[in-house]
């Protein structure tokens, strides 16, 4: 029996068309009643969480499989097999500042980042040799620039518009984002048999 | 003041979770000592030179760097090239905690294993993943994975292919990952056309059970991009021949995961209840020369931690 997580969200719809291709059709919709873990066809059942939580359910086993963002798989740090690029989902993880400001040296400090995106920010200005002061945020990361509490803000661009109406501009692109198939290391081994067909047909 | 606990990653066993500790570490000492292998017991501290970075280090009063035991093969490599210089063959075990620096926390975990020193052909590989294979049987596993890759072709493969250390490592992560969109692109974008780019492209291949494997292998062979490749696939070949009847072995060439001094065939050992592997192995030609003693090696550790709940 394989257990897939299912992230709630803008993922949610696409992914579920690729499983339902796929032949694993859920026996009833998602949102439709409260339930948490929903069965489908041919033994499997989907339990839905939010997206940054799939890597570490995949992660320790308690799903066989998910889906989820690239951004969450990497912001997570969890040790998964990433077979399958869905190609949906996608968006950019972008550096971003009001237009005009200065991020370079003549600042003269660290740079002041909000983000919701802590590890993936510390890494890559890590690897720029870049001091970064990180504040970790939860939601509207962009009033962080915009009112002054960091100097930029590292969030996902889809079209750029939130952006643009706050007055803030892309400064460098960090990561393109698309979903991904997530596979528990284990499972990938010892559910091979169960694994192999359904990764063929939702590949 | 804040009550006492243990640190996160570390654990106290009371009663019955120490009794099954204690019951699979003499399970296994049993099948090890049956085996030919007797126990050594290093040190819980020593020079942190001869432990990776993953060690939990400090400094001594004199100012020498130390390290808490982060891998029990490290010291038995010293061991047999120092104090056993020479002796050959030689078959070792052991048993104990180690502590590493995972990601944001301190990681304690008990291991059991072996090491098998000075014998540097196939049938020393088959007969550690044997005595692996066998180890799992003793705790009343049986449904266990064996999945069987080698460091060895992987690094022939990227020699070959004359790869920066940096795109070396983007490759193995995304071999590791079976990562395949990732491989794709790493290869087209960055790695010449030729033999070693083929090679390199199959390597997220899904396992195959060993009755399967050869004709992944020959695909390997047919791309091999040199000796060095072909005689890692041989030595894949020739362990599978060994392990003939060793249930639930499988070839995955992707299985390139292991410590750093890895040199050869690597596996890891999977179980059901366990989402992370319970154990691996390899052979490791290189490490007892930093000790001086350079001679072959081969072995395997357990997880005891992982495999404690699911043993009966």
């Amino acid at each position: 029996m394989l257990t897939i997580a299912l992230p709630k969200g803008r993922l949610q719809t696409p992914a579920l068309e690729r499983f339902v291709k796929a032949g694993i059709v859920p026996d009833e919709e998602p949102g439709a009643s409260r339930k948490l873990i929903i069965g489908a066809s041919r033994g499997a059942r989907f339990v839905i969480l939010k997206d940054g939580d799939v890597p570490l359910y995949v992660e320790r086993g308690a799903a066989d499989l998910g889906v989820c963002g690239l951004d969450q798989v990497l912001e997570s740090g969890a040790d998964l097999m990433v077979p399958i690029d869905f190609g949906f989902g996608r968006c950019r993880l972008c550096l971003a500042a009001p237009a005009a400001s200065k991020l370079n040296a003549e600042l003269g400090r660290s740079l002041r980042v909000a983000s919701k995106y802590p590890r993936l920010t510390a890494q890559w200005f890590a690897r720029r040799g870049v001091p970064v002061d990180l504040v970790r945020l939860s939601g509207s990361v962009e009033l962080a620039a915009v009112s002054g509490l960091t100097d930029a803000i590292v969030d996902l661009v889809e079209s750029g518009r939130t952006l643009a109406e706050n007055g803030l501009t892309v400064v460098d692109e960090i990561l393109q984002v698309s979903a991904r198939l997530v596979v528990n290391r284990a499972a990938y081994r010892l559910k091979v048999e169960e694994l192999l067909p359904l990764l063929e047909a939702l590949g | 003041m804040e009550p006492a606990v243990p640190l996160p990653g570390t654990q106290d066993l009371l009663f019955e979770a120490a009794r099954s500790l204690r019951r699979c570490e003499q399970a296994l000492a049993a099948v090890f000592e049956q085996a030919g292998y007797a126990e050594v017991i290093p040190p819980a501290i020593e020079g942190a030179e001869i432990f990776g970075v993953e060690a939990f280090r400090a400094l001594d009063k004199s100012g020498k760097l130390v390290a808490l035991r982060s891998d029990f093969t490290a010291q038995v490599a010293r061991i047999a090239a120092t104090r056993l210089a020479g002796v050959s063959p030689l078959r070792l075990w052991y048993r104990g905690s180690v502590v590493r620096r995972d990601r944001e926390q301190i990681d304690e975990r008990v291991q059991a294993g072996c090491e098998y020193v000075g014998a540097p052909g196939a049938d020393a590989d088959a007969e550690i993943i044997r005595l692996a294979a066998g180890s799992l049987r003793a705790l009343g596993l049986n449904d266990a994975r064996i999945s069987l890759g080698s460091t060895g072709y992987f690094e022939a493969l990227a020699r070959a292919a004359g790869v920066s250390d940096r795109l070396a490592q983007a490759l193995h992560g995304a071999i590791d990952r079976k990562d395949l969109p990732t491989l794709r692109a790493l290869c087209e974008k960055e790695v010449a056309k030729g033999l070693a780019r083929d090679a390199l492209l199959i390597l997220a291949q899904p396992p195959r059970p060993k009755e399967q494997a050869e004709d992944l292998l020959a695909r390997a062979r047919s791309v091999a991009p040199g000796d060095d490749a072909l005689a890692a696939l041989q030595r894949l070949t020739d362990v599978l021949v060994r392990c003939r009847d060793v249930e639930g072995l499988e070839v995955d060439l992707g299985e390139v995961r292991g410590l750093g001094y890895y040199t050869g065939v690597v596996f890891n050992l999977y179980a059901a209840g366990a989402p992370q592997p319970v154990g691996g192995g390899g052979r490791y030609d290189t490490l007892l020369g930093r000790f001086g003693d350079p001679r072959p090696a081969v072995g395997f550790s357990l997880n005891l931690d992982a495999l404690v709940p699911l043993a009966c």
